[in-house]
């Protein structure tokens, strides 16, 4: 029974860390990505450099923005011209079609709609353009994938706890007669919960330590494929700590193990 | 040493225990309480540990009212009550001084006071040669004695005694009882539990007589009186008493 109690707070532990691994780093893409995206300000016909120089400050002086780029429209001719050679003969535009264009960065990904609708409302402002769509799904699923976790995590520390506590339970009442004993000599009910305590901290912190194992190897196996199948997505956790996510899990498993074990002694000792 | 006023126990079934009893027991007693199965003995003694809580009414032990008292304050209690059960209730994987030793160690003793204590009450009921044996290796009456011996280690004020001879025979009951007897003479409390008219009318002690949870009767000198239609007259200021079973048989109790 506690191979059982063990067993299933390495699942836990196993499950939680890989749920928790992959929506930090996805959460760290998911940011880069959405910490990378501009917001575009196209200049009507009518603007000059002074202008566009003139809203380059302004919008500088806004503090939700990071950065602005000016852009000159000579500036981006050169660059769709060396966007586009070899494909098409540039030489045949004999004038200049783009606008004057700001690059404008936001300092929070989450003001991106409210700072886009300011800088729309200025002067000789024709358009502005960004991953609308993109940064609303990306926030949402971020969002969601929260939520999700959350429930997830609940219900397999809520299984885990359940059975290591079912595992002390029996453990318990195989030794009713010596705890019947124990109370009626008049031991303390801490002295007769203590070794039930070390049992459930044994149970959730060997199920711990095993998880861990389990995780290193398969990360061990696993990234540096993930990493080659996948080049064109930024994966990396530089962001986590790996021996402090190691010590947490652990932690948590000891938790488990200790408050399941305490609730279960808990139990009988008042009936 | 031990008061109960007015107190009724009710179980969760319906079933009523005591009802409304007032007791009073003096410090160095030695009490029976007798009366047939069910008539609330055990209830009475299981009050008096906190086993149990009274439906209404005050217990009080050594000055404290029991059924008021924390649950964190029972095993204080506990240990100053030493309790003897029917079944010995000792541990069979165990030696006769580690089941003594036992009831000293939960309690946070040190090795040494385990070590001063055990062999001092195993010679007190007479089991020090035996310290090393397991219970399943004991007769009756050396388990119950061993019983008594854990009971009594933890030097408790009160030991209380749950038919303390209902599995032994005649030889081993005289001698647990001389051995309470013996223990009551040291300035211990003593309250039995039993329905052994035997044992009862031999000693001639104080008899408290319960029926259907009440005190029917409280002698000081005691006899015990099997109470049923069937049964014959008992005399009780007498010096010898036969009582008919309702079977044509009859039994002579005697001083």
């Amino acid at each position: 029974m506690q191979l059982t109690a063990i067993g299933t707070v390495t699942i836990m532990i196993v499950l939680l860390g890989t749920f928790l691994f992959t929506q930090e780093t996805l959460g760290k893409i998911g940011g880069d990505i959405v910490r990378q995206i501009e917001i575009s300000v196209f200049l009507n016909d009518k603007a000059t450099p002074a202008d566009a120089r003139a809203l380059t400050l302004a919008l500088r002086a806004d503090p939700q923005v990071k950065a602005v780029v000016y852009i000159p429209k000579t500036e981006g001719l050169r660059q769709m011209r060396e966007l586009l050679r070899g494909q098409i003969d540039t030489s045949l535009l004999t004038i200049n079609p783009l606008p004057e264009k700001l690059r404008v960065q936001v300092v929070d990904p989450e003001s991106v709609h409210a700072v886009a609708a300011r800088i729309v409302k200025k002067p000789n402002v024709a358009n502005v353009e960004y991953q609308r769509d993109a940064v609303e799904r990306l926030l949402r699923l971020s969002e969601v994938m929260g939520r999700i976790g959350l429930g997830f995590i609940v219900l397999l520390v809520l299984t885990a706890a359940i059975i290591i506590s079912n595992t002390i339970r029996l453990t318990v009442y195989a030794r009713r007669r010596e705890i019947a004993i124990m109370q009626l000599v008049g031991a303390s009910n801490t002295y007769i919960r203590l070794p039930f305590i070390c049992e459930g901290f044994i149970d959730g912190f060997l199920g711990a330590l095993l998880a861990l194992v389990l995780l290193a190897v398969g990360r061990w196996q696993l990234w540096p494929k993930l990493l080659s199948a996948l080049p064109f997505i930024p994966l990396h956790d530089a962001g986590i700590d790996l021996r402090l996510f190691a010590l947490q899990l652990l932690g948590v498993g000891a938790a488990v193990g200790i408050v399941a074990s305490w609730i279960s002694v808990g139990r009988y000792l008042r009936t | 040493m031990i008061s109960l006023r007015g107190v009724t126990l009710i179980y969760p079934n319906g079933t009523r225990a005591l009802d409304g009893v007032d007791l009073e027991i003096a410090k160095g007693s030695f009490v029976f309480l007798v009366g047939h199965s069910g008539t609330g003995k055990s209830s009475l003694l299981r009050l008096l540990y906190r086993e149990q809580l009274p439906s209404s009414g005050e217990v009080v032990v050594d000055n404290i009212r029991v059924d008021k008292l924390k649950r964190s304050r029972v095993p204080a209690l506990r240990r100053n009550v030493g309790v003897v059960f029917q079944d010995f209730k000792l541990l069979a994987e165990r030696t006769v001084w580690e089941n003594v030793a036992f009831a000293l160690q939960v309690t946070g003793a040190r090795t040494r006071d385990v070590m001063r204590q055990v062999p001092r009450v195993l010679d007190l009921v007479g089991l020090a040669h035996k310290s090393r044996v397991f219970p399943n290796e004991l007769s009756g009456g050396e388990q119950q004695r061993t019983a008594i011996a854990r009971a009594l280690v933890n030097n408790p004020k009160i030991l209380l005694c749950d038919e303390p001879s209902g599995n032994l025979d005649p030889v081993n009951t005289n001698e647990i009882m001389d051995l309470l007897h013996r223990i009551n003479l040291k300035g211990t409390t003593v309250v039995i539990a039993t329905h052994n008219a035997l044992v009862v009318d031999r000693m001639r002690r104080r008899v408290i007589r319960l029926e259907h949870g009440k005190i029917l009767a409280d002698e000081e000198r005691g006899f015990y009186h099997v109470t049923t239609t069937e049964a014959g007259a008992i005399d009780a200021a007498g010096s010898a008493t036969r009582v008919n079973n309702g079977l044509g048989q009859s039994t002579l109790f005697s001083e």
